[in-house]
């Protein structure tokens, strides 16, 4: 134990040089909120697996959670123009998004208020002059006011705005718009906190969408979000030697990040990994560019492979994209930069590592979810958004390989997801809860304010 | 059915790609639909209550109905999203230089 690795619980860190020293090696400045730390020890009591497994948690989470939360439901480019619409929906809940004349957005329980049809089907972009119901052909502008009630004669008691349709909150930040089906919700802003600050300098409204895929994954959506929240795995799972020095940093009730280096690794925090693989003897910078498939880059005396790497980036970027990132910090081309946000949302502000996540339940099945990725590609100075790609639909025995606009991610998805039937199946015969790594905080946060949504959530009727 | 039988109907440069350009064919509303993979034909009535899909939006390769919100396949003319439960007819397009020509007749259903 190094003096580093004092006895008290959530203190110890992996040996080695700390991303913080990484980042003060960077050829460039690095941007405040990188060098932020803020850990914070939530406790190191296992988690009981009832929480991933059990039919009543599930349905306490759709009662309570859900419809409390700020979600994502879609990004802006999805509805451009006025009457576009996207239909977003979350266990048994469904949200119209629709863009008004005037460009702001409102949001509306996708329902009919006459017999309670669903009005617009499936999920996804749709468009609409007015929404009409298919039951009884009851109308509504796009603003949620009643166009037309068929027989009204019959329907004296419909007057005013009695049948309108049921608005939803919805607030926007960085280029996504978010829904949340309690009225009286704290304002999204509350949730994001610290998130707003840092992402001024990484401007997610500035990012294309390159790549949406959508997959069904065989896990519970906190078992599967939660294969994300860490980077302890990557040694067993990616057969990968980054990862072990990884900073965590909880911000607050809603959001924790993660930063892990790309590009050099330390072999002092594998120390008591098994084998030598990384360690004896451990990588040259030219292997490691290689690891990064640059190995025909030239690498000058005393240059790293990591600021190789970046530049290398940088000029890719400006050449394929027009976007300039002459002053983006290494860290910020190649690091894994993960901010969560509770409960299901995950946002990278990186360049090389530039995706959004949303896991949410399939339905009303316990052990399976849906999981969003959209890769975000910085959009060129005054270049409009184009139309966003129609998400690509993978089922749980697919492979994100048969999504290859997700080029060199989809086999690191593979892994990732590789294990979640095993966890499902596993969780199932476990007698004891799960045990988390007390520096590894960030599940243990989630599911602390998850237990005061299933507290103290309203309903959702 | 040979090739002479197509009959030219509109130009490309009258359909910006994302964009569609309703023709009258044989006393039928069909519907060309510029997207990214080409030129496409179908029906211009929505086969579930006979909105007028070139009031509604394409979408990538989805044509999006602006009365219930039914999609279809502009390739295939495949119902994609309810309420619709028919397809559309879809009719066999060709491109020479700046004209598109269709075939008389729909494709047959897939």
């Amino acid at each position: 134990m190094t003096a580093r690795n004092s006895p008290r619980p959530g203190e110890a860190r992996a040996q080695g040089p700390t991303v913080a020293d990484t980042l003060h090696r960077d050829s460039r400045s690095v941007p405040a909120p990188l060098l932020e730390q803020r850990y914070e020890f939530l406790g190191d009591e296992d988690l009981p697996v009832g929480r991933y497994i059990s039919r009543a948690f599930f349905q306490r989470e759709i009662e309570r959670l859900w419809p409390n939360a700020w979600q994502w439901a879609c990004r802006e480019e999805h509805v451009p123009d006025t009457g576009d619409s996207y239909v977003y929906d979350i266990g048994p809940y469904s949200v119209l998004v629709a863009r008004m004349e005037d460009g702001s957005v409102k949001a509306f329980l996708n329902v009919c208020t006459h017999r309670g049809t669903r009005l617009i089907d499936a999920e996804g972009c749709t468009y609409t002059q007015g929404i009409t119901c298919p039951f009884h052909g009851w109308s509504w502008h796009l603003d949620g006011s009643v166009r037309n009630i068929p027989g009204q004669w019959d329907f004296p008691h419909t007057a005013g705005d009695s049948h309108r349709l049921a608005q939803v909150r919805c607030e926007r930040w960085g280029g996504f718009i978010f829904i949340n089906l309690n009225p009286e919700a704290q304002p999204l802003q509350h949730y994001l906190g610290v998130m707003t600050e840092h992402f001024e300098q990484f401007p997610l409204e500035r990012r294309r969408i390159r790549a949406h895929v959508q997959k069904i994954l065989p896990a519970n959506w906190k078992t599967a979000q939660e294969a994300f929240m860490e980077a302890y795995h990557n040694f067993e799972t990616h057969d990968s030697p980054h990862g072990a020095n990884t900073q965590y940093d909880i911000f607050s009730d809603y959001v924790s990040r993660f930063i892990h280096n790309i590009g050099n690794y330390s072999t002092a925090a594998l120390s008591d990994y098994p084998g030598d693989k990384w360690r004896k003897p451990p990588m040259t910078e030219r292997e490691i560019l290689a690891g990064l498939s640059m190995e025909d880059c030239a690498l000058g005396a005393g240059e790293t492979a990591r600021q190789v790497a970046a530049q290398v980036l940088r000029e890719q970027f400006r050449e394929q994209l027009g976007v300039d990132l002459e002053h983006c910090s290494d860290s910020l081309m190649l690091d894994s930069i993960e901010y969560h946000l509770f409960p299901n949302m995950f946002f990278f502000p990186g360049i090389m590592i530039p995706m959004a996540y949303r896991f949410r339940p399939n339905g009303d099945d316990i052990d399976s979810c849906i999981f969003d990725v959209l890769v975000l590609e910085p959009l060129p100075d005054g270049a409009e958004h184009p139309e966003p790609p129609d998400p690509t639909q993978l089922g749980i025995e697919q492979s994100y390989t048969d999504a290859p606009e997700l080029g060199w991610l989809a086999p690191v998805y593979d892994e990732d997801t590789g294990n979640l039937d095993l966890l499902t199946r596993g969780l199932k015969t476990s007698r004891k809860g799960i045990t988390l790594g007390n520096y590894q905080a960030r599940i243990r946060r989630v599911h602390l304010t998850l237990d005061r949504f299933m507290a103290q959530g309203k309903p959702f009727r | 059915m040979s090739d002479n039988e197509f009959t030219r109907v509109a130009s490309v440069a009258e359909i910006p790609r994302g964009k569609t350009h309703c023709i009258t064919h044989n006393d039928i509303e069909i519907l060309l639909c510029h997207t990214g993979e080409g030129i496409f034909a179908v029906d211009n009535l929505c086969t579930h209550a006979a909105a007028r899909m070139s009031e509604g939006k394409l979408k990538g390769c989805r044509l999006l109905c602006p009365l219930h919100g039914a999609a279809f396949d502009v390739r295939d003319g495949a119902v994609l999203s309810r309420p619709a439960r028919e397809p559309l007819r879809h009719y066999p397009v060709k491109v020479e230089g700046d004209d598109i020509f269709i075939a008389p007749e729909p494709s047959a259903a897939a």
